[in-house]
């Protein structure tokens, strides 16, 4: 189990700001990608709240379909799915397991899968939208949708920021590696090196915790010459920065699409709500 | 006739909770389109003053105020920061935490958006163009050099086209080339477009060349404000506040003891020239051709100096003379072994294994061994960008290393792969028989130590003496106790044991960091840039602090584009360019080429400049050094010199 | 001549550096726990649900809001929409229950030097934090499974998979990386974090004057409550009876019943925001130390 050191390498400086940030940013490329940030927002608060109401097979079926499509057009990274499918299966696997020590039978299945249903609609769901947006350009639509400015600054600081933190993360941990003791033996499962990284990643915040602090002060003060309190629930500002925003025919073709799609699937799932099982 | 721009009148601030006022009954006016230097020693008032003039004291800091200040003629009582931030804009000296934004273009229109500008977009792009960062404009931050951030944050505070752009500490993490295209900006802002800049600067040498008036702060009063020339000729009225004026000035300042104070002395090299004489040689208009001259001369007195390495001398000699006309093809690859391959690259000026103190080390092992090293950083492009490439080397112990190079020349990588802390990913380092590849860097702690460019970083525990046991408690040494003691006697920290290294000044927190490295009692300690951000009191303070180390370790090997440092401090010197060692020599050997040094990006001191012009033996590390070799030439005319400060100042 | 009066006061711009602060660092301590891999025993998880020790930390040291709302913002933007694993408005729960949690455990606290206040305020946060999130949890399940009880023994399970996971965050993330650390943080960074942000350190017995509804004693009791409640509700779902007693009609009208669960479910979730959004405008507004 180097898993520990593995993670530990994979926390390194370089790789996070290219993997994350790089694909951050690189969302406007696909079709989903072009689209108005607020109809992908809208769309994805449908598909987000509709389904957990849902107990139509045949039309959660449908949905799914559809988000796959969705997922397949935003070119959501194979990893995340991954990530997505693993989870699904280890929850619902287990809670089908333990009610089966519990009494149950093959008959919950059915329910089990079900839920699974609804669980991968939704999440693709917010796979397809968030990974089409941005940042700057999530952050313009929720503001758009009245979502409070400061979290809207928040974001795009958050990923100007993140390279900066994780650089001083690293050097204060390489300081406390340098400057420590790494235990001889792994000790069992490697529980003694994944106790001494972790002690050291949580002393590490120590430092970290003073440096942001003064670091936050001169943010803060640079913000205030940088008028951001001018700017701040001033509606002309917030109009002026999103007046590039606008509706497309895109927009309305992709809505219109989807809204087709829906209303032959609730047809079709109303006339036949066990089409599969 | 110029206006005044700015006015304080009777400004004095205390901090709530403090005792004593950190401004006191400061009255100054900034006249339109000036270039004033604000300077003064650590705690004088600097900043503070400064952020008086965009309402950031008293309304961001609050405290007790009193006094008036007065912008285009109206006072700036009850206005925000924000609406006198449309006016000034200001650059931290901490620049990298103003910029908020994640790209480029858009912190440049983030000020202008945030006033409602119609027009942001466009004033943005027109604040990159000035400051030459138009083609990065969809860049991330993080992927700007310290320099570009810096011009970034400039260009932040341009897009809102102020009247005023007041500057904390413009250069202070630059190497001197980014600094000068800094100031090149700034000159140009300010005689294109009329600007009034304001800079909080202790390179005087800079103040010299671009300013055009001087405020001096002490102990939060405001002693005089001058013109620059004047200004910096006060040199018996500024060492004594830590401020040293540029090397010249004091150098004609100590040659002419008695002199009336007001005396105007010259402030850059060629105001000087035909001011010094070599003393001895009285003909000093003889100005013979460089180079040739001065390397037979160089030779010669070398030869007298270490007789051992004269086989090498002789050669090292020859490749620099024709390494000066071709890229050295004739180079001769004589140095450590697998060097052949870049000798096109290299020049090899001295084969260092022979060098003297090897020679009295005897048949020592080398502390440090580096074959072919290389090591290559993966880019947003998925491509691997390399930063050293085949870079072969050699320390002994006894060596005073300097690593000098541009910014990205490989100077921190060189030195990070030595302590272990990157691995190369070709070739092999050995430190004291230990192959570095694949060692985690706690096992190469006690050997090689690192010591970071920003002291803060090695801090780790709550208080000097924590920070300087942390190693020897992790091992459980015994005799930690005298240890500690020892080199907090060493390093002048005893007054500051409980003290957090934090809250420490530039100074302080540099010996705690060096007091940190030499606990560790390693065979080689490798410093990253350990002048950079202090002022010169400071930093001549830190060369004594780092023969201090010699004790302690057996290699010192320091990174950095100091070339005062260099010169006094350094026995060894290895010029890096683009990731490739160009050339390694004594320093009077690097120092004595200036195409090399020129292509390596670094500067000559005004002490070098002057010792080649005047063909002195060798180029001087010290002041001392230089004015007991020159004398003062009592005809010259500095009259032209004060014209032009009169001119340019009612401008 | 003008002299400006002091003012002893958090300012906006204090508020606003506490919440960045929070943000930055709780938001990087995410992105670490995310990437943390976990050992699974079963279906127990031994994993680093998180680091609440930084806000616990801060919530303790300055004014609890800032540093509640601005942790939970940072793990929304670090945690979730940087990694790409943004559950969208499944966030919006936790973010609600994450601030609430911290914030109690930060205005438990009147004297960041008593350790023993400390201590029980930080496993009391990740406790109130941990059962909440469970609830959600079974509730989505049940939302989630038509008919949960016409399925044998899953009612169960599901209470059972969140039970487990509630005593391992509480018991191993909850004093590993919550209590512990903020036992050791909390002294050393009283008095020394908060002149690096220009402000006095909070005093011993310093009351809170706005948000006074909001007290820990609140939420503690309420949360309590929700358990009283569950726990009964879970007994009789699951036939062992206790107390025979029925909603009229819903028997009939499962369907009706689950809409109903879920507006009020809504109608809560709905009153919280507005209601810390209004405390916090007063605040902005009042622009007074209330920390």
């Amino acid at each position: 189990m180097e898993a520990v050191k593995r993670a530990l390498d994979k926390i390194s400086v370089e790789r996070i700001k290219l993997e994350l940030l790089g694909n951050a940013y690189n969302s406007s490329s696909t079709v989903l990608g072009r689209l108005d940030p607020r109809t992908l927002l809208i769309w994805y608060l449908f598909f987000a709240i509709v389904p957990w109401f849902m107990h139509n097979r045949t039309i959660l079926l449908g949905m799914f379909i559809l988000m796959a499509v969705c997922t397949v057009l935003a070119r959501a990274s194979t990893f995340i799915i991954f990530i997505l499918c693993l989870g699904l299966i280890t929850q619902v696997g287990w809670m089908f397991l333990l009610s089966l020590f519990f009494g149950g039978g093959g008959e919950s299945v059915l329910p089990m899968l079900t839920l699974t249903l609804k669980l991968s609609v939704i999440s693709l769901a917010s796979i397809t939208v968030f990974s089409s947006l941005d940042p700057e350009r999530l952050s313009d639509g929720l503001s758009a949708l009245g979502v409070p400015d400061a979290f809207a600054f928040s974001l795009s600081y958050g990923y100007r920021i993140l390279p900066t933190l994780l650089e001083e993360f690293h050097q204060i941990l390489l300081s406390f590696r340098l400057r420590g003791l790494r235990p001889q033996k792994n000790g069992m499962l490697y529980w003694r090196t994944a106790a001494y990284y972790l002690r050291i990643i949580v002393l590490v915040f120590y430092p970290l915790m003073l440096n942001t602090a003064k670091r936050s002060r001169t943010t803060v003060e640079a913000l205030e010459t940088r008028g951001y309190n001018y700017a701040v629930n001033n509606p002309q500002v917030k109009k002026l920065k999103l007046s590039y925003l606008s509706l497309k025919p895109r927009d309305w073709m992709f809505a219109g699409v989807t809204a087709l799609y829906l209303i032959a699937l609730f047809t079709l799932g109303t006339a036949f709500p066990e089409l599969i099982y | 006739m110029a206006n005044n721009i700015l006015e304080l009148r009777g400004v004095s601030f205390t901090y709530p909770g403090a005792e004593t006022p950190v401004l006191q009954d400061v009255s100054l006016s900034l006249t339109e389109g000036d270039f004033v230097a604000v300077i003064g020693g650590n705690g004088s008032g600097k900043s503070t003053l400064c952020k008086t003039f965009n309402g950031l004291i008293p309304h961001y800091y609050t405290g007790e105020f009193a006094g008036e200040v007065i912008l285009h003629g109206k006072s700036t009582e009850g206005k925000t920061v924000s609406q006198l931030s449309r006016h000034i804009g200001y650059v931290y000296q901490d620049f990298e935490n103003q910029l908020v934004r994640p790209t480029v273009l858009d912190d440049a229109c983030f000020t202008p958006l945030n006033y409602g500008l119609a027009d942001y977009r466009q004033r943005g792009e027109r604040a990159l163009e000035l400051t030459g960062l138009t083609g990065k404009r969809h860049d991330f931050i993080w992927q700007l050099s310290g320099g570009q951030k810096h011009l970034l944050a400039l260009a932040g505070a341009l897009a809102m086209d102020p009247d005023i752009l007041v500057i904390d500490e413009p250069i202070s993490q630059l190497d001197p080339q980014h600094a000068r295209h800094i100031y090149d900006i700034l000159r140009s802002l300010n005689e294109r477009l009329g600007k009034t800049i304001v800079v909080i600067e202790h390179h005087t040498e800079f103040i010299a060349e671009y300013c055009r008036s001087v405020v001096l702060m002490d102990g939060g009063r405001l002693r005089w404000q001058r013109p620059v020339h004047e200004a910096l000729s006060a040199v018996a009225e500024l060492l004594p506040l830590g401020i040293y004026p540029p090397d010249v000035t004091r150098a004609a300042w100590m040659l002419r003891p008695g002199a009336p104070a007001g005396t105007l002395y010259p402030l850059s090299c060629e105001e000087a020239e035909g001011s010094f004489a070599r003393r001895g040689a009285t003909e000093t208009a003889q100005r013979i051709e460089r180079a040739g001259v001065h390397l037979t001369e160089l030779r010669t007195e070398r030869r007298e100096e270490h007789e051992t390495g004269l086989r090498e001398d002789h050669q090292g000699g020859h490749v620099a003379e024709h390494g000066v006309k071709g890229a050295g093809e004739q180079a001769v690859g004589h140095g450590s072994k697998g060097a052949g391959e870049q000798a096109a690259e290299r020049r090899v000026l001295r084969n260092p294994n022979h060098s003297t103190a090897a020679a009295a080390a005897g048949e020592q092992e080398p502390v440090v061994h580096m074959d072919k090293a290389g090591l290559a950083y993966r880019t947003i492009h998925k491509t691997l960008q390399p930063v050293l490439s085949e870079v072969s080397l050699t320390l002994n112990a006894g060596e005073r290393v300097a690593l000098v190079g541009n910014n990205g020349a490989g100077k921190s990588s060189l030195m990070k792969l030595i302590a272990g802390i990157a691995q190369p990913t070709a070739g092999t380092v050995t430190v004291k028989g230990i192959t570095v590849n694949g060692q985690p860097p706690e096992r190469l702690a006690g050997t090689a130590a690192y010591v970071f460019q920003n002291p803060e970083d090695m801090f780790i525990d709550d208080s000097v003496r924590g920070e300087v046991s942390y190693y020897l408690k992790a091992r459980h040494r015994e005799d930690r106790a005298e240890t500690v003691e020892r080199m907090l006697a060493a390093f002048r920290l005893e007054e500051l044991a409980e003290r957090d290294a934090r809250l420490l000044s530039g100074g302080q927190q540099r010996r705690v960091s060096l007091a940190i490295g030499a606990a560790m009692a390693p065979a080689v300690m490798l410093l990253d840039e350990p002048t950079a951000n202090l002022d010169i009191s400071t930093k001549q303070e830190m060369i004594g602090v780092l023969h201090t180390l010699r004790s302690h370790v057996e290699t010192v090997v320091i990174a950095t584009h100091d070339m005062a440092l260099v010169a006094e401090w350094a026995t060894r010197v290895i010029v890096m360019h683009e990731g490739r060692i160009i050339a390694d020599g004594s320093k009077e050997e690097v120092f004595a080429d200036a195409l090399l040094l020129r292509r390596a990006g670094l500067t000559e001191t005004q002490l070098m400049k002057l010792s080649r012009s005047l063909g002195l033996p060798q180029i001087c590390g010290s002041l001392e050094e230089f004015t007991s070799q020159v004398s003062w030439q009592e005809d010259v005319k500095l009259e032209h010199k004060e014209e032009g400060v009169a001119l340019s100042g009612s401008r | 001549m003008s002299t400006l009066k002091t003012r002893y006061t958090l300012t906006q711009s204090q508020k606003m550096m506490i919440f960045v602060l929070s943000m930055s660092l709780y938001g990087l301590s995410n992105m670490f726990t995310e990437l943390i891999p976990s050992v699974q025993l079963g279906p127990i998880e031994l994993s680093v649900e998180y680091f609440a020790f930084i806000p616990l930390t801060l919530c303790m040291l300055f004014h609890p809001l800032y540093a509640a709302v601005g942790a939970a913002v940072g793990e929304i933007i670090f945690g979730e929409l940087m990694l790409g694993q943004f559950g969208g408005l499944g966030e919006l729960e936790k973010f609600i229950t994450f601030s609430l949690a911290m914030y109690t455990a930060g205005r438990m606290v009147s004297d960041p030097k008593n350790r023993r206040q400390v201590g029980i305020a930080a496993i009391t946060g990740v406790a109130i934090h941990q059962f909440f999130s469970s609830v959600i949890d079974i509730v989505k399940v049940w939302v989630g499974v038509e008919e949960l009880e016409a399925v044998q023994g899953l009612a169960e399970s599901v209470v059972l998979i969140e039970g487990v996971s509630f005593l391992n965050d509480v018991l191993f993330s909850g004093i590993l990386f919550a209590l512990l650390p903020t036992l050791y943080l909390v002294p050393r960074l009283y008095g020394k974090i908060e002149p690096l942000l220009g402000m006095k350190p909070r005093e011993r017995n310093m009351q809170y004057a706005t948000g006074a509804w909001l007290s820990p004693k609140l939420v503690i009791v309420g949360t309590l409550l929700a358990a009283v409640a569950l726990g009964a509700e879970l007994m009789s779902e699951s036939g062992w009876s206790f107390g025979e007693f029925e909603l009229p009609g819903a028997e009939s009208n499962e369907g009706s019943l689950i809409w109903i669960s879920i507006a009020a479910a809504a109608l809560v979730a709905a009153a919280i925001i507005l209601i810390l959004r209004r405390s916090a405008r007063r605040r902005q507004e009042a622009g007074q130390l209330d920390g």
